[in-house]
């Protein structure tokens, strides 16, 4: 213990040789694992908010509906409603899903909306008010009017390019033309149906295919036009957090497996926001590599310096009887010792940078005017730092295994001390 | 007496480039315990290539060289760098201590190697330093201390463990003469005191005169020898 303490004092001290050269390559470090922590908590924070507004646009973390729905969007494969009421009984118990859970029954449909002045082809969701101001993003996304309520006399909520597109405001009078869907029982073909409504609410979310075709519309009227009084398309279930969507999507898929239905987790109904997010992670992966990949060079750098400087007194402290193992200790030591100061700078900087990020954001309105929706879903403009402690544990065991691997190269060239030249002996 | 060191028929030849340098050329003595010896020799005469292979830092390319009943060309470097934590002590001429650690620390280093429990190490260290003279400096690095303030660390180090055999490679090369006679009595003295065998090279005729046995070199090969007191 004691010879190991020695090994350790000779590498603290030889650090302290050169503390210009000491305190630049700790600082590189520490400014690349910064740069690390704070490039995940963005990247972390911009997903989750992206995952989060993905699945409140769409059909929640874990969406239940009609095996086949998926592949097909055929409007008459349909769910009893009372999948809704099991769903919400399956999650009550808690099993699986350990955090609070919203349920949301709906049924979809197209349609044409006509105005006085034009026509639309519109997407026709059929909502529970109640349980959807919980778990949309729609809602809350109002610019005009007011989002649909259970009680009261039935409006229709559209999107900011559909009422441009129709020349509607709020209290304008539309008409919702839609085929009755096959009874799902005797397999009859609807007729059409037409309902007037008036303009409640207009909302903007910033996505366009959003904004331009999704009218949202109290459930009983939608089935009741439809001609499915007791039928849902879908169960969208939405949670507190992302992490239980699969042990969820397990619980429901175990007590659903008598029915012909199909439980989809997030990834599975929304594939290309899911891999976005893959893509965008692989791509700061590989941006994160090059980082450390250069912050590397500096360290191998700094300690093949110090190994190729000291040859003369590694080979004194193998003349007076240090084992080679012993040699490569006190370099790796000095390894280390220096990413030890490294990652505490680094620590520093980037829960600095995150605490910043976390707290004010970062302003995307400072870089680009752009449309900031991609792959169904939109971008807040203000990107917020979410960092977890097993990324933060991650990011640091990383820069140690890295430091540890570039220091084998310098410690065995120590190890490789040869007596007498070391000495320059001759 | 016990045969301390036994070169037998020792050669060595170093490579540079395509030139071979013939270093040692069939070196036969042996030393006994308790010598107080020196190499004898002009520069380039085989002296330090001699003192390095006696302690293990180098190997013969030809020949036997037997150090505390041990056969080196038999010892793995692992093995050689045991027998010279054990056996032997090194002083070279360019002190050659570490920078990093004090003088009480880079005269512990070796015990603290063998495993010696802080408190004899302290113990033995602080006797060291009264006997030759370094009371005081224990604090003090390298870099804080003269030449043969150093040198005398050097010998401390050297001693603390009790070695067998004190290899010093031209100990006095970059004293002064008053210093260098001050280095000189330390040795002889714990020569005399702990019986420790010393094997040093010089080529100052001073120093020369303070070793009980010369053994002269010239052109890797013994020349002659003296017995002087």
């Amino acid at each position: 213990m004691e010879r190991l303490s020695l090994l350790g004092t000779i590498a603290w001290r030889n650090l302290w040789r050169h503390p210009r050269r000491t305190v630049l390559t700790a600082l590189g470090l520490g400014l690349g694992l910064a740069l690390l922590l704070i490039s995940i908590g963005l990247g972390d924070g911009g997903h989750a908010q992206m995952i989060e507004n993905g699945v409140r646009l769409g059909s929640g973390h874990v969406v239940v509906q009609a095996r086949g729905y998926q592949e097909s969007r055929a409007q008459d494969l349909l769910l009893p409603q009372y999948i809704a009421a099991t769903v919400q009984e399956t999650l009550a118990d808690g099993r699986g899903a350990g955090q609070p859970t919203h349920v949301s029954p709906r049924l979809l449909a197209s349609g044409l909306l006509s105005s006085a002045a034009h026509a639309a082809g519109v997407t026709v969701i059929g909502v529970a008010p109640q349980a959807e101001r919980a778990v949309s993003l729609i809602p809350g996304k109002i610019i005009e009017g007011t989002y649909l309520s259970d009680a009261g006399h039935p409006g229709i909520v559209i999107g900011e390019e559909l009422a441009r597109k129709l020349a509607v405001r709020i209290g304008s009078r539309v008409v919702l033309m839609t085929q009755a869907l096959r009874q799902p029982q005797t397999g009859t073909p609807g007729n059409i149906h037409s309902a007037l409504f008036r303009v409640s609410g207009i909302f903007r979310t910033g996505l366009r295919d959003v904004d331009a075709y999704v009218v949202h519309l109290p459930l009983p009227q939608v089935q009741e036009l439809l001609g499915v009084p007791a039928y849902i398309t879908q169960v969208a279930v939405f949670l507190s957090h992302d992490s239980a969507t699969l042990p969820v999507a397990r619980r429901l898929r175990q007590v659903l497996a008598s029915e012909d239905i199909e439980v989809l987790t997030w990834p599975e109904a929304l594939r290309e926001l899911a891999q976005f997010v893959w893509l965008d992670d692989a791509f700061n992966y590989v941006m994160l590599a090059v980082i450390l990949a250069m912050v590397g060079l500096g360290l191998l750098n700094t300690m093949l310096m110090a190994v190729l400087e000291r040859r003369y007194e590694l080979g004194v402290c193998a003349a007076l009887g240090l084992q080679p193992g012993q040699l490569a200790a006190i370099v790796l030591y000095e390894s280390l010792a220096l990413t030890v100061l490294g990652v505490g700078i680094g620590l520093l900087l980037g829960l600095g940078g995150h605490w910043y990020f976390a707290t004010t954001g970062l302003d995307l309105r400072w870089f680009t005017e752009i449309d900031l929706s991609t792959a169904g879903t939109v971008f807040d403009p203000i990107l917020y730092s979410r960092l977890s402690l097993s990324r933060l544990l991650w990011s640091v065991a990383v820069v140690f295994l890295m430091a540890v691997v570039l220091a084998v190269y310098p410690a065995l060239q120590a190890a490789h001390t040869r007596l007498p030249d070391a000495l320059r002996v001759l | 007496m016990e045969q301390q060191v036994v070169l037998r028929q020792v050669y060595k030849t170093y490579q540079a480039e395509r030139i071979s340098i013939p270093a040692l050329r069939g070196i036969d003595f042996v030393v006994a315990a308790g010598e107080f010896l020196a190499l004898a020799g002009p520069s380039g005469s085989g002296k330090t290539t001699l003192l390095n292979i006696v302690g293990g830092l180098d190997q013969a390319d030809a020949g036997e060289v037997w150090v505390a009943g041990q056969n080196l060309r038999a010892l793995s470097r692992g093995q050689r760098a045991r027998l010279r934590l054990r056996h032997c002590g090194f002083v070279f001429q360019a002190y050659n201590l570490i920078p990093v650690l004090t003088a009480f620390e880079n005269a512990e280093f070796t015990l603290l190697l063998q495993g010696v429990p802080a408190r004899q190490r302290r113990e033995k260290v602080e006797r060291l330093f009264a006997e030759i003279g370094l009371s005081g400096l224990e604090d003090r690095r390298p870099a804080e201390l003269s030449g043969g303030q150093q040198q005398r660390v050097a010998v401390a180090r050297a001693m603390a463990t009790d070695p067998a055999l004190v290899l010093a490679d031209e100990p006095t090369a970059n004293l002064d003469s008053a210093t260098a006679a001050a280095l000189l009595d330390v040795m002889e003295q714990l020569n005399r005191t702990h019986g420790t065998t010393f094997i040093f090279s010089t080529h100052d005729p001073q120093v020369m005169e303070r070793a009980r046995r010369v053994v002269r070199l010239r052109d890797g090969q013994v020349v002659g020898e003296e017995i002087q007191r």
